[in-house]
């Protein structure tokens, strides 16, 4: 066998890389989600001053290519604070406040989509501005942002594949040393491709299946 | 007793409400006639304070509503019908009803809804407790409105015109019940542009023209000859509203 023909051992490599995609995706969607419904509470209370500095951050965000802010992380911030940043840690950190970034959006337009009506009535009736949140827009928000919250991490899903830039050994960095021991690119990228869109359609799936849920008791008006 | 006091709304350069001097008494069912534009739901806004006011006071049971704490006090003494209902789309006619008594009133969740049952079965929606607003008509979706309002046990109703937005067929089934509830002695406040359901059911009528306050009579002497009727623009607007 020569070394460049593939092994059983080539899977092995390309399990763990599945698993290091799979792990820093299902880590920076909890940590974005969390980061980004901090951000939406703030927005909702009005907080003085710091709504206005989330508003910016999430601006900078959303207006800046991922691995600018990639390597911004991972060899800006060590240099500048002289602090040690390991690729996962960059990583991660890049993605999740990515992906709250555009979280926050989807939860502020969901709130947003709430007829001004409803809000009305229910102050008017005395709900406090928690109460309403809670029980008036929240249960249709998150009905509302279902979908494009599943088309964000898709696509947040297929992000991640930039931080083999950096050094982290992902399912895309798994492909590139495979590809380059084997020459074998056409074979090689198919299949790391074909992991990539199983996963994005079970993420799919699995977000149409929440969405059906959310929307069960409910077919509004005008959607 | 809600007293309204030279009560003033301005939204921007235009004046809404001029100078409006209004006392409602336990009750009493006070109907504020009036074209579109003249200011009738402003009013009705300002009292429940979903407008802040430009001047002047609104209190409800001596609860000045633009204080914090007196509004707070003001709201849970009356309760606001709305023209679009505003009901909650994603709550059943029974969660609609019951979600302000049980976090606001804090009542216990099963009293709540056996008040809310009995509401239901009043204004004849017994078995559409579990219905969502959405499977509803307009007149059923009203009179899950008016249970929500009447849940709060308010010592005044405010109904802003709630038939507006409905069919004849269904604005007599909602009339029916208002009616009702003012036999019952029910105190309210009802904007509307039903004239003669006004004449049957209230015992005073108030004119609004372009946010001023020119008529408040009881109401056989509005419709007198001699009376209300005497005025010009009295009698141009009931002959308009007849032939509509």
């Amino acid at each position: 066998m020569r070394y460049a023909d593939f092994t059983p051992y080539d899977l092995v490599l390309l399990a763990q890389g599945l698993g290091v995609t799979v792990g820093l995706f299902t880590l920076t969607t909890l940590v974005g989600l969390l980061i980004a419904a901090l951000f939406t509470l703030v927005d909702y209370y009005r907080v003085p001053v710091l709504r206005q500095v989330i508003v910016t951050i999430s601006e900078a965000l959303k207006n800046s290519p991922v691995l600018v802010q990639l390597f911004l992380v991972f060899f800006g911030l060590p240099a500048f604070f002289h602090i040690n940043m390991t690729p996962f840690v960059a990583a991660s950190l890049t993605i999740s406040l990515n992906t709250a970034a555009f979280a926050f959006v989807i939860f502020r337009s969901g709130i947003d989509a709430v007829e001004a009506d409803q809000v009305a009535a229910a102050k008017v009736y005395g709900h406090s501005r928690w109460q309403i949140l809670r029980f008036v827009l929240l249960p249709q928000a998150a009905a509302f942002s279902i979908g494009p919250l599943v088309g964000l991490l898709v696509n947040q899903l297929q992000v991640t594949s930039l931080i083999s830039v950096i050094g982290v050994f992902d399912l895309t960095k798994i492909g590139n040393i495979l590809n380059l021991r084997t020459l074998e690119p056409f074979i090689v990228w198919t299949v790391v491709g074909l992991l990539y869109y199983a996963l994005a359609k079970l993420l799919a799936s699995v977000g149409a299946r929440i969405e059906k849920r959310l929307r069960r008791s409910v077919v509004w008006e005008g959607i | 007793m809600i007293v309204i006091e030279n009560v003033e709304k301005r939204f921007g350069e235009t004046t809404v409400l001029k100078r409006i001097n209004l006392t409602i008494e336990p009750g009493e069912v006070v109907t504020i006639l009036g074209s579109s534009g003249s200011g009738k739901s402003t009013l009705i806004r300002c009292i429940n304070g979903l407008e802040a006011l430009s001047g002047g006071s609104i209190t409800v049971d001596g609860n000045d509503v633009s204080t914090k704490a007196g509004l707070a006090a003001a709201r849970r003494r009356s309760a606001t019908v709305f023209q679009l209902f505003n009901l909650y789309p994603h709550m059943t006619a029974l969660e609609n009803i019951t979600l302000a008594p049980i976090n606001v009133l804090k009542k216990p969740r099963a009293e709540a809804e056996a008040r809310a049952r009995e509401l239901l079965k009043l204004v004849g929606l017994a078995d559409l407790a579990s219905a969502y607003p959405q499977r509803l008509s307009g007149g059923q979706r009203q009179r899950v409105g008016i249970c929500r309002a009447l849940a709060m046990d308010p010592n005044y109703l405010l109904l802003d015109e709630v038939t507006s937005a409905l069919d004849p067929e269904m604005t007599g089934e909602v009339l029916d019940i208002l009616a009702e509830l003012a036999r019952g002695g029910t105190t309210m406040l009802f904007v509307t542009h039903e004239v003669e359901f006004a004449r049957r059911i209230s015992s005073r009528i108030v004119f609004l023209e372009q946010g001023e306050l020119i008529i408040d009579m009881p109401t056989e002497r509005f419709f007198a000859e001699d009376g209300g009727f005497a005025v010009p623009r009295i009698r141009q607007f009931l002959t308009k509203m007849k032939k509509d």
